[in-house]
């Protein structure tokens, strides 16, 4: 199968202004018999179902979460980029494109990226309009800092809480269509707000999406919602390695069972692993806490130089402050000059990595390194540090136990965020006609690997922007038949859902029954350790082909030995997360066939069979430079891979390089 | 790495109409696991036993989405100040000591499984003006609007607010004027706010008290449990921002 | 609903007339303690006269300036016992099994802030006491009488040093004095609060002049008694 990726004619720089001019308006009488479904509320779901709402469709919004304001964007620290150019060091919307699109190691779109930079300037003014509290200088402009990948400073950010205000810009402009929606009554355009909902399966009229089945967590009812159009705002699927900065309920279950119907899969093994985490600490542990990368703008990294000195440290015979200056390895800075502590999550990860492989960690389960902020401490006093990231130290002493005002913190890569996500093509339409992709659910901005302070950008970008504007020129264009959900073919999507449902159910009660099995938890953290182990941050072809033998059998596992309680009218977590683990089983198969198949490095993915003589990520280009969109073909059928090939017609291709 | 011995006394409550009781468990769990992860041990004993595991909230797990939340020992995300119950560690309580915990509870948030409230009245009190009315689209230029770094960090420090309702739990009048104070606080002190400053105060006070929210005594426990530490000055404001609006000085 | 029916009846507007009723309380205060510091003096005619002469100063507005102030004082009863009894049901109708214990810092919660209901209730108690022993014995009794410039006047003098001749009667009102105190020490402070009066950077300072303003009248009261009951202006005057 072809993929069309839609790209507008035109120059680079005019495409989204001729997709604009070219775009089909839906006329005010209809858009509000329009409905339009948003499954999830964070950055991208809130924008996104707050825009359409202002724009006068009828929109119902859903949330797993109590609260579409609990939604994981808000987790996000660090701060969000654009290209405004107010401290005047020479940024500009190109630089900010380069830059996102050769820190994605030339595996994204030209034109999807060019976009995104050029609306990262719209976003922040947005946000201001709204209120969302952004940090400021004395004189009342807004204020800047440098982030990993870049040598501007273009992030702008509030506290250590840059997701948390932006998705509560996002969350109250949605609160303000379910107001708007609630006084005006049916008929009105606005948001209808349907929390504790997750979507279970997604519904298709000859090949067109027009509805949800969704399970009400409350009642443990199964519910369905037809609409026009259908907006899949669900966040990554970083939860596959169990163990990862991503919130406890962030899961792949709504995109996955939309990839079950057809929706291809794109690039699942481009996995983010985030330089900067607590470490941890034993197996108890749920998940990883992130500190903000903006940490390493004044944090400098280290180990010790001899392995003696590392092995005293992890056996508590001496501490980082016992080791003078020349027996310290500052090795970002030593092996790249340019860019030090700042170089790109990727290569700062893969090199924490190798440090502690070389047994040069220096925690007692040798998986950690120091981020040293003495010298800047000191060069810049007290204050003016506590002032950047006070709150981000507080958080570390709180988790870690010890003060890093005093002495350096523990840092080791985690799992954070997937560039992967489902196939979608310029206006952010996966293969599915009327099925739209918005923010970390899709595959489309980022490449083989995120930028700092580029999700936020991308989640907002999609929804306040883009999505407005393309899913209104496809109810215009395509002008879609109206269904409502009593139509048979919800009949059938609800049948399905239920059986499959029942199908885990049943493996509950019959475990129940013979007092035999193994919790829904044992089972997830061990598909973590098997992901960790083999699709992590380095992989290889024989642990690709290792994790290929052991996800089915753990598969297989799960579909005899699964414990969960089986009360299912209640309010009930393990049920919950029993469907997801049964669904990031077979999601996690898929992005280890990716690794496997793509024998090149790129960004997150580093296969060490492809490596320069330094160790950096070494390209193929004449073979692996598309995008990888996995067909779905049925639960015992493999994967069909269809190849989007890129084009650059704007960039060179080069051996990214940070020395 | 030592490991500690736990009696927990747990409110165990099988739906939002169901009579509650506490049920009592033991438990041994390494000081440097989080109060959550003592309890996804405990709900893993429990499964392997059988049994019905807890239920309780929780998301990011590092204290900012607001979804966790209960009462441990009597106080609102346990002992520790600043500390949503996700980032309370074991090494806080001494071996052999027994813990209680309870859900928070206002006629306002009900019970819907052991630990786990309904908060959603947060979310109606929002609607009704916790946001400022500019639909997407061009706006002027984000510096085009000056505001000064005191009065952007005051905002910042009332926004930082993450709803998990530890104010209500802890207020002896179950009041959620600290939740509604810091919302008012935040978009009254910003220049964006201005237009709609008196009337989004009414309406938001109005929905608080329809919620069924008690009045606020100034006792101040709302800040001391607040895991951000949200300061009872966002009271004060809302106070005072509530008379100007009565009084017509806040349109 | 008018809009300021709404208002007051609103759960800040509640706490907006709890605040103005307590303020004009301890305003009453200060005149009272004014007064009664008189009778330290050991000359029964200053406190005598000072009650004759303010019926006579007030004229026909002696009454409904009594009247107003026993409205002050049962509004701010009333509507304590609604907020802190009836409305703390309604918003808590299930309580902690486990006693709720404070987490310090800024927190008020504690023996002042926590017992605002029982303080102010044995203020209540001590106020119908107090209210039949002063004002009904001695007004309206012909017991305590005595002739001040040529009237008949009530002999509040007399009275107090009978009454504070019994040490139980000492005791009870040195007691009420301190409830008074503990009262005060987060009501003022709290009524500052509740009107959105206090500046942040004022708090600290404020809740301490709660603080020094408890002490007074605690320490102002509570001394009458004790003066009394040991002759203290004999002894020192005399």
């Amino acid at each position: 199968m072809t993929l069309n990726s839609g790209i507008p004619e035109g120059p680079l720089k005019e495409k989204w202004d001729n997709f604009k001019s070219n775009m089909k308006l839906v006329s005010p009488a209809n858009k509000k018999k329009k409905k339009i479904i948003v499954v999830g509320t964070g950055l991208a779901g809130a924008s996104a179902a707050a825009t359409m709402g202002e724009l006068g469709y009828n929109v119902d919004a859903f949330t797993i979460l109590d609260s579409p304001r609990r939604s994981h964007s808000i987790a996000a620290q660090g701060g969000i980029n654009a290209a405004k150019n107010y401290p005047y060091d020479g940024d500009s919307v190109w630089r900010l494109f380069y830059d996102t699109i050769k820190g994605g190691d030339y595996r994204s779109r030209e034109a999807n990226t060019y976009r995104l930079a050029q609306l990262s300037t719209n976003i922040i003014d947005q946000a201001v309009a709204q209120g969302v509290p952004f940090a400021r200088e004395y004189g009342g402009d807004l204020a800047n800092r440098s982030f990993g990948g870049a040598q501007v400073s273009r992030t702008f950010y509030a506290k250590g809480q840059t997701g948390q205000q932006l998705l509560l810009g996002a969350y109250s402009a949605l609160m303000r269509q379910v107001d708007a929606k609630k006084a005006g009554g049916e008929g009105v355009p606005g948001v209808t707000m349907y929390t504790r909902r997750e979507m279970l399966d997604l519904v298709l009229v000859d090949g067109v999406a027009k509805g949800i089945i969704v399970r009400n967590l409350i009642t443990g009812d199964i519910e369905r919602y037809a609409a026009d159009a259908v907006l899949l705002c669900t966040g990554g699927y970083g939860r596959a390695y169990f163990l990862s900065t991503n919130a406890f309920n962030s899961n792949g279950t709504a995109a996955w069972r939309a990839h079950k119907r057809g929706a291809f899969f794109a690039n699942p093994c481009y996995v983010q692993i985030h330089p900067t985490c607590i470490p941890a600490s034993g197996n108890y542990q749920s998940k990883l806490t992130l500190m903000s990368e903006s940490l390493r703008n004044d944090g400098r990294v280290w180990v010790p130089k001899s392995k003696e000195d590392a092995k005293a440290i992890r056996e508590g015979k001496k501490t980082a402050a016992d080791l003078k200056e020349s027996d310290r390895d500052y090795y970002l800075e030593r092996k790249y000059p340019s860019f030090g502590n700042l170089v790109p999550r990727d290569v700062a990860s893969r090199n924490s990595k190798t440090m502690c492989d070389d047994d040069l960690g220096v925690n007692p389960t040798g998986r950690a390194v120091y981020l040293d902020f003495e010298r800047e401490i000191n060069a810049q006093g007290f204050n003016t540090i506590k002032d950047k990231y006070g709150n981000l130290f507080d958080m570390y002493k709180k988790i870690a136990g010890e003060d890093p005002y005093k002495t350096p913190m523990k840092i080791y890569p985690a799992v954070h965020y997937t560039m992967g996500g489902l196939w979608v093509d310029y206006s952010l339409m996966s293969n599915i006609p009327g099925l739209f992709v918005l923010g970390e659910a899709n595959f489309s901005d980022h490449g083989a690997n995120r930028l700092g302070a580029s999700a936020l950008m991308q989640g907002l970008a999609d929804g306040y922007f883009v999505a407005p504007h393309t899913v209104g020129n496809y109810i215009a264009t395509e002008n879609p038949s109206q269904v409502d959900t009593s139509h048979p073919a919800f009949d059938a999507a609800e049948n399905d859902t239920r059986e499959y449902f029942q199908s885990i159910m049943d493996v509950g009660t019959k475990n129940e029954k013979n007092k035999h099995g193994r919790t829904v938890i044992d089972i997830y953290r061990e598909l973590g350790h098997i992901m960790y182990d083999s699709v992590g941050v380095s992989r290889t072809k024989e642990g690709l082909e290792d994790a290929l033998q052991k996800i089915p059998k753990l598969r297989e596992s799960f579909w005899n030995d699964l414990k969960i309680p089986t009360e299912t009218g209640k309010f009930s977590k393990y049920i919950e997360v029993a469907g997801r683990t049964a669904d990031f089983l077979e999601l996690s198969e898929l992005m280890a066939r990716d690794a496997l198949e793509r024998e090149e490095s790129a960004g997150g993915h580093f296969r060490e069979e492809h490596q320069t003589e330094d160790g950096e990520a070494r390209r193929v280009d004449d073979k692996f430079s598309y995008v990888a969109a996995w067909e779905w073909k049925g639960r015992n059928e493999p994967h069909v891979l269809n190849k989007e090939e890129l084009v650059f017609e704007n960039v060179k291709l080069t051996q990214r390089s940070y020395k | 790495m030592a490991n500690k011995n736990f009696k927990l006394e747990i409110w165990r409550q099988d739906g939002p109409n169901t009579e509650g009781k506490f049920e009592t468990f033991n438990i041994e769990i390494n000081e440097h696991a989080s109060f959550l992860e003592m309890l996804d041990q405990l709900n893993e004993d429990i499964m392997n036993e059988g049994g019905r595991p807890v239920e309780f909230d929780s998301d990011c797990r590092e204290g900012i989405c607001g979804s966790c939340g209960c009462m441990v020992n009597g106080a609102a995300h346990g002992p520790e100040r600043e500390t949503a119950v996700c980032q309370l560690h074991m090494r806080t309580f001494q071996n052999g000591e027994t813990i209680t915990v309870e859900p928070f509870r206002a006629k306002a948030f009900p019970i819907v499984r052991d630990l786990v409230v309904d908060r959603n009245a947060f979310d109606r009190i929002q609607e009704k003006g916790g946001y400022i009315s500019v639909n997407t689209g061009p706006k002027p230029d984000a510096n085009a609007i000056k505001i000064g770094k005191q009065r952007a960090d005051e905002a910042m420090d009332a926004a930082t607010c993450i709803g998990c309702g530890a104010c209500v739990a802890a207020c002896p009048n179950a009041s959620a004027s600290l939740f509604v104070g810091a919302r008012l606080k935040h978009f009254g002190l910003l220049p964006q706010g201005a237009p709609e400053r008196g009337r989004r105060t009414l309406r938001m006070v109005e929905q608080m008290d329809d919620e069924g929210f008690g009045a606020c005594s100034n006792i101040g426990e709302c800040e001391a449990v607040c895991p951000k530490g949200i300061s009872i000055s966002a009271i004060g404001h809302m106070k005072r921002d509530y008379l100007f609006a009565n009084l017509g000085f806040h349109k | 609903m008018s809009a300021l029916k709404k208002m007051l009846f609103s759960s800040i507007g509640k706490k907006y007339i709890m605040a103005v009723s307590g303020l004009g309380l301890v305003g009453f205060l200060v005149t009272h303690l004014a007064a009664n510091l008189l009778l330290l003096t050991g000359n029964p005619d200053l406190l005598n006269g000072y009650g004759a002469g303010l019926k006579s100063t007030l004229g026909p507005l002696f009454y409904p300036a009594e009247a107003a102030l026993v409205g002050l004082f049962l509004v701010h009863i009333i509507l304590a016992i609604y907020i802190n009894v009836a409305g703390k049901k309604a918003a808590r109708p299930i309580g902690y099994a486990k006693a709720q214990r404070g987490k310090g810092g800024e927190s008020k919660f504690g023996l002042a802030g926590s017992n605002m209901l029982i303080t102010g209730g044995l203020l209540a108690f001590f106020l119908v006491v107090h209210l039949w022993q002063v004002r009904y014995q001695v007004q309206f009794g012909s017991k305590f009488r005595t002739m001040l410039n040529g009237e008949q006047v009530g002999d509040l003098y007399r009275y107090c040093d009978e009454i504070f001749a019994s040490p139980l009667m000492v005791v009870f009102y040195v007691g009420v004095m301190l409830f008074l105190g503990l009262h005060l020490r987060h009501g003022f402070w709290s009524a500052i609060q509740s009107l959105g009066a206090m500046k942040p950077e004022w708090s600290k300072s404020i809740h301490a002049l709660g603080l020094i303003i408890a002490i007074l009248f605690a320490v102002g009261f509570l001394i009458i008694p004790i003066w009394m009951h040991f002759g203290m202006a004999a002894r020192l005057f005399q």
